[in-house]
């Protein structure tokens, strides 16, 4: 039997790579990866500025030219329905002076511009990012006594149009993602793309968004999400109800899914999906699907971190109709419940973790999908 | 069993039930912010414990001028929109007004979200 003794930070011991055999006492990402500001920063390129990122959904941009915009990281985008009906995603920076143009504008209230303007010297572009016209002034050299007309360049329209980000969906869902050469969202995805491509995600509305900060690092909380160790004790209301050692923890190259199966059986219609229990996706690096397993609907989690310890989570509750009913707003009570048990839970875990005792904690054998959690950002780092 | 010291600042957005505990009253602000974008609501000041006396008046431009008696290099925004609060005004309101104030030019920043009153 493996026999492992904790990392304190007591002189004597060495933090170590995850190890990806996961009855190694250094299964689990070094202690400093929480809570280092540097390593917030890092992220911001090798995590967030690599891997396919929520971005939104579209069923909240219906028409065309309706947009949204989203940070992610330091990068601002507008997310828009081009004159195609597809959706799109760009840097909400202008091509001349590299002026942000459109206000913030979240997804719960989306804006709607037949053109994208900026506001500061008035270019202006096409829903499919080209530069559709600039005043007079960009066209003549009338203010410099150097120039001459004919010495003016055209500016080209698609030479100058905006700085697209790629986009891509599964389902309704949308992602981006700023690397050079990425993986596709296909391979990031895996098997989780088709599953949830073969349910009428479409058909369902955003009724509620809720959106709480909570004072750890963001892989703290994605930790805690992933893993159901921690529900017995700590989520007793919740888990009446789930038959947790029925349960099972499945684990994929860059998602996994918890399936926790309800003690008795719920009508069909309580679900989305076949499978008579909860299917709760976690993709890499920061967003999960929880298809509920006891309500006619669904719902997306972003772990959207602020800094090193701060994350705000943003939880978006679909349902057929906006309009709530009496069981569905009960439901999302409950499952509010649930996050602020959580979020006690990770802001106890991340105190103890900034005082610097621990240099490297250990993960426990059902905690795998941790475990991969882990080893994806220790190779993400590493790349 | 340990008591947690009550933070000076705090606010809340009634739409999520969202409550937000700071040390800072720009803290408050900067919640404003990340919450308004992520969902477009308005949060209210539920705590400021402010230095000195609120000036007792609904006039923007007074209250920072009064408030500044307090501070060196302006007053933090967070506190402008702490002593509105107790007029009633919600945290985008008063930054809303002070945007639409700066824009006459009666007040302006001597640093970051600090105002003084010209």
């Amino acid at each position: 039997m493996p026999y492992s003794m904790t990392r304190w930070n007591d002189g004597l011991d060495e933090v170590e790579r995850v190890s990806p055999d996961i009855t190694d006492e250094t299964n689990a990402l070094p202690a400093r990866y929480f809570t280092d500001p540097d390593v917030y920063e890092m992220e911001k390129q090798k995590v967030f500025g690599q891997y396919w990122i929520y971005a939104g959904h579209t069923n909240c941009i219906p028409e065309v030219g309706d947009y949204y915009t989203r940070t992610i990281g330091d990068r601002e985008i507008i997310v828009v329905r081009d004159h195609d009906d597809e959706v799109r995603a760009f840097y909400n920076v202008c091509a001349h002076r590299g002026s942000a143009m459109v206000d913030e504008t979240p997804m719960t209230d989306p804006d709607n511009a037949r053109r994208i303007r900026c506001p500061y010297h008035l270019w202006t572009y096409d829903l499919d990012g080209s530069l559709t016209s600039t005043p007079a002034s960009f066209e003549d050299a009338r203010l410099n006594p150097d120039l001459e007309d004919e010495d003016v360049g055209e500016l080209d329209a698609e030479e100058n149009a905006l700085m697209e980000v790629r986009s891509d969906r599964i389902g309704p869902f949308v992602f981006v993602n700023f690397a050079e050469d990425p993986m596709s969202l296909d391979e990031q995805a895996g098997t989780m793309k088709a599953e949830l491509e073969a349910l009428p995600l479409e058909e369902y509305q955003l009724a509620r968004r809720i959106v709480s900060e909570v004072e750890c690092n963001w892989k703290t909380f994605g930790g805690n999400y992933s893993e159901c160790d921690h529900c017995q004790a700590n989520h007793q209301d919740w888990i009446t109800g789930i038959a947790l050692d029925e349960s099972e923890l499945e684990v994929n190259d860059y998602h996994w899914v918890l399936h926790y199966t309800h003690a008795e059986d719920v009508d069909d219609e309580m679900r989305i999906h076949d499978e008579h229990e909860a299917k709760f996706y976690y993709l890499w690096p920061n967003f999960t699907v929880n298809m509920y397993g006891t309500a006619d609907g669904y719902g997306t989690y972003l772990i959207d971190p602020i800094d090193e310890e701060r994350f705000q989570l943003v939880a978006d509750y679909y349902f057929k109709d906006p309009d709530l009913s009496e069981e569905e707003a009960e439901f999302v009570r409950t499952s509010r419940q649930l996050q602020e048990e959580d979020f006690e839970l990770v802001e106890r875990q991340y105190r103890g973790l900034r005082s610097g005792a621990l240099a490297q904690a250990q993960l426990g054998p059902n905690e795998h999908t941790v475990h991969k959690f882990h080893l994806l950002a220790q190779e993400a780092y590493e790349a | 069993m340990s008591q947690q010291r009550r933070t000076p600042f705090a606010a809340t957005c009634t739409a999520c039930g969202v409550d937000r505990e700071t040390a800072s009253a720009n803290e408050i602000v900067a919640f404003y912010r990340r919450h308004h974008r992520h969902t477009g609501h308005d949060v209210e000041v539920t705590r400021a414990d402010v230095d000195g006396d609120v000036p007792d008046t609904d006039d923007l431009e007074t209250v920072v001028a009064e408030l500044e008696e307090h501070y060196e290099e302006g007053v933090p925004i967070g506190v402008v929109a702490a002593a509105m609060a107790r007029r009633g005004r919600s945290v985008g309101e008063t930054l809303e007004e002070i945007h639409e104030v700066r824009m006459t030019g009666a007040l302006y920043e001597p640093r970051h979200d600090h105002l003084a009153a010209f």
